[in-house]
């Protein structure tokens, strides 16, 4: 299954609530155009979906903040995964895509074939990490995504996909109508 | 010489409406921030880095939170990107202290010097108001700094000098 796949399903699993940061490049993309609701696209800071995450789930606690990152992304700012743990919210809920590579800059490697992604986590004190390898079995991957946003407290899910063929389109809005569009919602 | 009381300057944030502070420690802050972690109107959250703490703090402004963060000067060697790609392009007001570390006070220390030669340069570089702020003046810059935060909705920046709110 492919990174864009893999969002697309969470489609039928949201409940157009949860308030969602997604990394700079392609995952960005994809959540603009794959799911509904105005969400967090970033569109540069890269390593920093993770602890923006933290500090919305922090200022919302009653609403599901979803943090989707690649995995280059998620390495990048690895150690806000430690202030996560340290924090634990619970209304937060982590997906990382991880498809090996920098993707939206031409497809080079990164180091993530090298790590055990619940081995790390589940150290930095985070129990709840699931880690789950590339496959085209979507119930599995279905369920996984449902227990990972409906489960209570902090979870995180970390998913080996294979690389994404088609490149979205950029997302046409200005970061500052990304703001505006995102903070009025709590109007 | 006297300080800034930490009291006075955090009931100042406060009234403010500034209830959530992060950020990594310096020893200018030394007294601010133990005062801060014991005081129940405010919530401090140690971040790793100074970059995590800007997206953090991004995170708490989107949420309908106000932050002010605290860092030592070289933080800002570390924020350049999350200032430029999040902070500065969605436009996010943040409250940031900085020590101004490198100067006379610090000359046994030449691991601050190069950082305390390019901190305003650094600073106009980010496009990022800034004010020192003193014993005798803290409240009026705190005023003018906040009010411009608001206005351009952007980061604004304090200099803190050694002994302004720590010995």
């Amino acid at each position: 299954m492919k990174g864009a796949e893999v969002i697309s399903k969470l489609s039928t699993i949201l409940n157009g609530e949860e308030l969602i940061v997604s990394s700079n490049g392609n995952v960005s993309r994809q959540v603009y155009h794959l799911l509904q609701g105005d969400q967090i696209y970033l569109r540069g800071s890269m390593g920093l979906p993770v602890s923006i995450g933290l500090g919305l789930a922090l200022a919302q606690p009653n609403r599901t903040v979803l943090v989707i990152t690649g995995d280059g992304n998620f390495l990048m700012g690895l150690s806000a995964m430690t202030t996560v743990a340290h924090v634990q919210p619970t209304n937060l809920k982590i997906i990382i895509i991880d498809n090996e590579l920098y993707a939206t800059t031409g497809g080079q490697d990164t180091v993530s074939s090298t790590i055990d992604y619940i081995t790390m986590i589940q150290g930095m004190g985070i129990d709840t990490a699931r880690s789950f390898n590339m496959s085209d079995d979507e119930i599995l991957i279905s369920e996984m995504l449902k227990d990972t946003i409906l489960e209570p407290g902090l979870n995180v899910l970390h998913l080996k996909v294979e690389e994404d063929t088609i490149v979205l389109d950029n997302i046409p809005h200005h970061p500052t109508k990304i703001k505006d569009n995102f903070m009025s919602r709590f109007s | 010489m006297i300080m800034i009381d930490s009291a006075d300057f955090l009931s100042y944030l406060s009234d403010n409406d500034f209830t959530f502070s992060t950020g990594v420690p310096c020893s200018y802050f030394r007294n601010l921030l133990l005062a801060l972690e014991k005081d129940d109107r405010f919530t401090y959250l140690p971040a790793t880095r100074e970059d995590e703490a800007i997206g953090i703090a991004t995170g708490y402004f989107l949420g309908g939170g106000r932050t002010f963060l605290i860092m030592q000067n070289s933080g800002l060697a570390n924020i350049g990107d999350a200032i430029t790609s999040l902070t500065q392009l969605y436009k996010i007001p943040l409250l940031i202290f900085v020590s101004y570390r490198g100067l006379e006070p610090d000359k046994d220390f030449p691991e601050h010097s190069i950082m305390g030669d390019v901190t305003k340069p650094v600073l106009d570089a980010y496009q990022i108001p800034y004010w020192v702020i003193k014993e005798t003046n803290w409240k009026v810059v705190l005023d003018n700094a906040l009010e411009v935060m608001e206005e351009l909705s952007k980061p604004v920046c304090i200099l803190v000098k050694k002994g302004v709110l720590s010995e």
